[in-house]
């Protein structure tokens, strides 16, 4: 904090002890010392404002606004008031008040530098670019930094960047920045790596792709050391931008000489070559090629040079680099593209890999390095590319079970490749179930026997064999989808198990477990297993969704509403974290970084981790508490629920999930396409939007809720109070929509691999008939509102229609009952056997009956002063009342009907629960189906699976009982 | 063995944060606060450097920092974080990084190059041994642990550059140090 090691100042030293206090988290000392301080000097201002800090913290958000608000009114020029209330702002999320409060002090002192500093980065945290190209003027010219002259020069490449008119920043922001540059460079007043930096970016930006390649070649460019390749990376995305082929050519070949392994000069040399023959490019009979060098513009040329690091790599005592080997085939793959005969003097596809193999097949990485070139081999050679890899592998003489087993790690490494390239070409694919079976059984004997390779590992190392465990696992997984045996699940699950319980760091066993009990509807076992993958921060939005799809779907309301919070705490904090260091990025001149800081920042607040995750913890919210510890209004008020705004960016969403975090040697046709991610996106936008449109909905419901006080339709009417605008309606209408294009959506019949993207609730919610069901109510709702609204001697059609949805809506809500009904697990002939949709489907009948139960206390709230009106009408007027009010009697009806309802539920889940405690799984004689060791691990997985659905019967179970009692009492 | 890495060297940018998941799912790899991350990539954005494989998969990346006061001959680079995907190792490619980083060092004129690694990570130690690295202190509970277990050592080792002619820099202190000794 502020005033550090200045005791000069006596009000330093007074400060101090409050400074201490605040630093240590002791607010209440620390405001408890200002006030006495301010007792004996009250013009102090900085310990005002440092009570202010110490009231923010202790959540007096108001009374600290206040207190700082008395100061700063004052202007206040000493350090410690401005630097205190600087914090105090940035806490309270207002960096907009810092900036009035330096644009003061620099009018009260205009030389200060540093008040002038501070403005400028003030202006920085809100992106006010323009004022900040000006505050970096006016620094320069009371202090000529060169700094400061660049921060003015990059506020307008902001501008530019900001610039809805691209028009207006390439004519008038960037070539004013540009002329900027160009006086100090005239002026030989440039001084550092980062203003040339900054003169390299303007450049780009318009387009001056000669002048920029001028500036990089020439005496500025050597000033760009810090980076290596600095500028050699820089002249080649130069050469590439201007088609300056030759230089691209020779500029690759240069480097590649450099370094033979450096891929993305393979690449720009291949770019370029073939760019060159399609031009007819013919070298100058004299002189030079180009400024470069040596252009190599033929494909005689361009095998040769590939042979010859070849060549270099052959003739080494030291293990050989890879590059040019995969170049070979890269250079193979190029040439076949584009007809060339020459492709064969390099070699026979299949000859090369089998050869990349005899040299690398003992490193991890081979597997991916030639998984791109597979596609080089014909359909017929796969099932001989492995036999003559396999032939090379040393094993040793087959066991007692005939699988003939590696003798050292490099051997075993060797055979693993070999069996993870076989299912990259689809082999094990094309195997029966009989022979996919016997795959399974060699493998984990492999994976078995290869785990006395690794007996000295420490925890945090993986196991050798490690792999053959995960192939297996997606073998069994294979002959589920085919067969839809599900002992096949069950064994995937006990090897999986035992997996982590020789190898508990391995990410990808926890990962794959995570998706197979949530496939499987139990969610509780994922929260250790996402827990131990120690997932943090940025983590949170890329793979977050393993936790949240599932919690919330398979009834563990409380967990699910953890799994938003760490999402939630971590988008929160993005948007202040990212603000301060765009701020350093200026101080330090990476002036590259601040649009990739503010592209970054805006791909989190896009997130659609983030709108999901925001929605579902105030529906969760909603679900736990709403008209039970406390009233709906009150909920909806305190989470800040505006129900007319729509305020997640549709249109622009960023999907940043990490889809392929689990690993898949999967044929290439079998691996997630673009389009099937495109379709994820597509349907979790879908998804998204039934879910927000729903939290709105209810939230209108709170809104449109009566006061206290009685009130109906002509008294309304009388004193001539305007109904809010009916947002009920708009938004039905809206939901009714997305549930249409949800439909549709789903008739494309999209299918994701299965270590892709999981589906989304939706199809579920469909065939559960909740959609409708919550659609029902909500139009109840309308027609109750309507209902209020209008003269009851002119609400005939609406009662009826009010009574008629009371019905409905107790038929539809038994109907989902009754897809709820069946045992979630059972034992039969010694075979497990779940149900998870059933779960699945309790859960969308409890999250109906919460919005059934909102809306019936709205209904209440209007119906009641209605009646008691009618009433005392009846009484006063001793007059028929021209409308018998059907409604009143349908909805005594109807509540009846629910607790029947509820206690059907109530009941089904308590006979559920007795069935799966008394499952006596313990018993369950598995060893016809697997081998005895298998067994306790199988039974650990059904063990959680059972404890997990009790859980979640519980939980269910608990919340309804909740919501029941409260029903009990809802009367009119 | 060194070099054998085919790869492509580049930047660390933001949006590598969204793809480091097969490197940061490892048990010794800390995933920082996104702060930690920007504040490397704002100060010193040359020294985050990540390996790229054909494939597009990141495969490791190094983050360090330039540091210390040259007056005192303590200028120097750091290594904050190494770390390859378990796809990718056995490769040299954390050779590699560390070369990068080194020469970086060189170039800004440091006296020498710095790292922390837990005293039990032996791999880790063996591995910065070859690489030319000797421990010059131990640091007493320089790694808290979370879940109960003691707090581990760690060694600060390091390695001369060509600035530090006597190496001097290097010369092993002979008591170990706590956390709140070091700069």
């Amino acid at each position: 904090m502020a005033a550090r090691g200045h005791v000069q100042d006596p009000n330093d030293r007074r400060l101090r002890p409050i400074y201490d206090y605040l630093d240590n988290g002791n607010n209440k000392m620390a405001i408890q010392q200002a006030d006495k301080l301010l007792k004996k000097h009250k013009d102090l201002h900085c310990a005002k404002v440092l009570k202010a800090i110490g009231l923010q913290r202790t959540g007096k958000q108001d009374e600290a606004f206040a207190l700082a608000q008395e100061v700063a009114t004052l202007e206040p020029t000493d350090d410690n008031s401005l630097q205190a209330l600087t914090i105090l702002y940035r806490e309270m999320h207002r960096p907009e008040l810092v900036t009035k409060l330096y644009e003061a002090a620099v009018r009260k002192v205009p030389s200060s530098e540093e008040y002038h500093s501070h403005l400028f980065m003030a202006y920085a945290r809100v992106g006010e670019y323009k004022k900040m190209q000006q505050a970096g003027m006016t620094l320069y010219k009371i202090v000529p930094k060169n700094p400061y002259y660049f921060w003015s020069v990059m506020s307008l490449v902001m501008q530019a960047i900001s610039a809805q008119d691209k028009k207006l920043s390439q004519t008038m922001f960037l070539p004013l920045a540009e002329r900027m540059v160009e006086k100090m460079v005239k002026e030989e007043k440039i001084e550092a790596e980062a203003e040339v930096q900054l003169y390299y970016m303007i450049l780009e930006r318009l387009g001056k792709y000669v002048e920029a390649l001028e500036v990089v070649r020439g005496q500025l460019g050597e000033k760009l050391t810090s980076e290596l390749q600095s500028r050699e990376n820089k002249c080649m995305s130069l050469y590439k931008q201007l088609e300056r082929w030759p230089e691209c050519n020779a500029l690759s070949c240069k480097l590649l000489l450099k370094n033979p392994d450096d891929w993305q000069f393979y690449m720009s040399y291949f770019d370029s070559l073939f760019h060159l023959i399609d031009q007819g490019w013919e070298p100058p009979s004299e002189g030079e090629h180009c400024s470069e060098g040596e252009v190599r513009s033929s494909v005689a040329q361009a095998i040769a040079f590939v042979e010859e690091r070849l060549a270099v790599e052959e003739a080494k005592e030291t293990r050989p680099l890879r590059g040019p080997f995969l170049a070979r085939l890269e250079l193979i793959r190029r040439l076949r593209a584009r007809g060339c005969p020459e492709e064969q003097e390099l070699g026979e596809p299949l000859e090369l890999m089998f050869q990349y193999f005899i040299k690398f097949g003992d490193k991890p990485c081979c597997i991916s390095d030639l998984k791109i070139y597979l596609d080089l081999l014909t359909t017929d050679h796969h099932v001989q590319f492995i036999n003559r890899l396999m032939e090379t592998v040393p094993l040793s003489e087959p066991q007692d079970d005939g699988v003939a087993l590696p003798g050292d790690t490099r051997a075993l490494q060797r055979h693993l490749c070999v069996a993870q390239l076989s299912r990259a070409l689809g082999l094990h694919h094309a195997l029966d179930t009989t022979g996919k079976l016997d795959l399974i059984r060699q493998l984990k004997s492999h994976y078995r026997h290869g785990l006395q390779f690794g007996k000295s590992c420490l925890k945090t190392e993986l196991q050798f064999s490690d792999m053959y465990c995960l192939l297996a696992s997606h073998v069994y997984i294979d002959l589920w989808a085919e067969t839809g045996d599900e002992t096949m699940l069950w064994q995937c699950l006990g090897l999986l198990e035992e997996g982590l319980s020789h190898s508990s760091s391995n990410a990808q066993f926890k990962l794959l477990l995570i998706l197979l009990f949530c496939r499987m509807g139990a969610f509780e076992p994922v929260v250790d297993l996402y827990s131990s993958l120690d997932a943090k921060h940025v983590q949170h939005d890329t793979i977050g969704f393993l936790l949240t799809r599932y919690a919330e779907s398979l009834g563990q309301f409380a967990a699910a509403s953890q799994s938003c919070n760490f999402s939630l705490r971590f988008f929160h904090s993005n948007q202040k974290d990212t603000s301060e260091y765009i701020i350093q990025a200026y101080k330090y001149g990476a002036f590259e970084k601040i649009p990739e800081f503010i592209a970054f920042r805006s791909r989190l607040n896009r997130s659609l981790h983030f709108a999901q995750v925001r929605t579902e913890r105030m529906l969760l919210d909603l679900f736990l508490e709403a008209d039970l510890s406390s009233s709906l209004e009150d909920n909806v008020k305190s989470m800040g629920l505006c129900p007319e705004e729509d305020d997640i960016p549709w249109t622009d969403m960023r999907d940043n999930r990490d889809l392929t975090v689990l690993t898949s040697w999967d044929p290439a046709d079998r691996q997630l396409s673009e389009e099937q991610r495109s379709f994820s996106l597509q349907e979790e936008l879908l998804w998204l939007k039934v879910r927000f449109l729903t939290l709105r909905l209810v939230g209108t419901l709170a809104v449109l809720s009566h006061p206290p006080t009685p009130r109906n339709a002509e008294k309304a009417a009388e004193n001539g109070v305007v109904a809010k605008p009916d947002i009920l309606r708009p938004l039905l209408d809206q939901l009714n929509t997305t549930l249409q294009n949800g439909a549709q959506f789903l008739e494309r019949g999209v299918q994701y691999p299965f270590l892709g993207p999981s589906p989304t609730r939706l199809a579920h919610a469909l065939a559960s008939g909740s959609c409708h069901c919550q659609v029902l109510a909500f139009q109840l709702a309308a027609y109750v509102q309507e209902l209020d609204a209008a003269a009851l001697e002119e609400t005939t059609e609406v009662q009826t229609q009010i009574s008629n949805s009371f019905k409905s809506l107790l038929i539809q809500l038994k109907e989902i009952l009754n897809k709820c009904k069946g045992d979630l697990l059972e034992v039969k002939e010694g075979q497990c056997k779940t149900q998870p949709t059933l779960l699945e489907n309790l859960v969308f009948f409890v999250e109906t009956v919460c919005v059934v139960h909102w809306v019936s206390c709205f209904c209440a709230g209007v119906l009641r002063p209605l009646k008691a009106s009618l009433q005392k009408r009846k009484k006063k007027k001793k007059e028929p009342i021209s409308a018998t009010m059907v409604v009143f009697s349908g909805f005594q009806e109807f509540t009846a009907g629910l607790q029947s309802l509820f206690s059907e539920v109530l009941d089904h889940i308590k006979g559920q629960e007795t069935s799966l405690t008394a499952l006596k799984l313990g018993e369950l004689t598995l060893e016809e189906v697997m081998p005895a060791g298998e067994e306790a691990f199988v039974k650990l997985a059904m063990d959680k699976l059972r404890s997990s659905y009790l859980r979640s019967l519980q939980e269910l179970g608990d919340l309804l009982k909740k919501r029941a009692d409260v029903l009990k009492s809802l009367k009119i | 063995m060194l070099g054998s890495k085919m790869t492509t060297l580049r930047a660390f940018t933001c949006d590598d944060l969204f793809k480091f998941n097969n490197i940061n799912l490892d048990p010794l790899t800390e995933t920082y606060g996104i702060p930690f991350y920007l504040q490397y990539l704002a100060h010193w954005p040359e020294y985050f450097i990540v390996a790229e494989a054909p494939g597009g998969e990141l495969m490791g990346y190094i983050m360090g920092k330039a540091e210390g006061s040259v007056a005192r001959e303590e200028w120097h680079g750091h290594v904050t974080a190494l770390s390859v995907a378990p796809e990718f190792r056995r490769l040299g490619l954390a050779a590699k990084l560390m070369e990068l980083l080194e020469e970086i060092s060189e170039r800004k004129g440091g006296f020498f190059v710095d790292l922390f690694v837990r005293v039990s990570n032996q791999v880790a130690v063996n591995m910065y041994k070859q690489l030319g690295y000797s421990v010059y202190r131990t640091v007493i509970e320089y790694y808290s642990a979370s879940n109960g277990e003691p707090d581990e050592d760690a060694y600060d080792m390091r390695k001369a550059l060509s600035r530090d002619t006597e190496k001097k820099s290097i010369i092993p202190l002979p008591h170990p140090v706590r956390p709140e000794d070091i700069e």
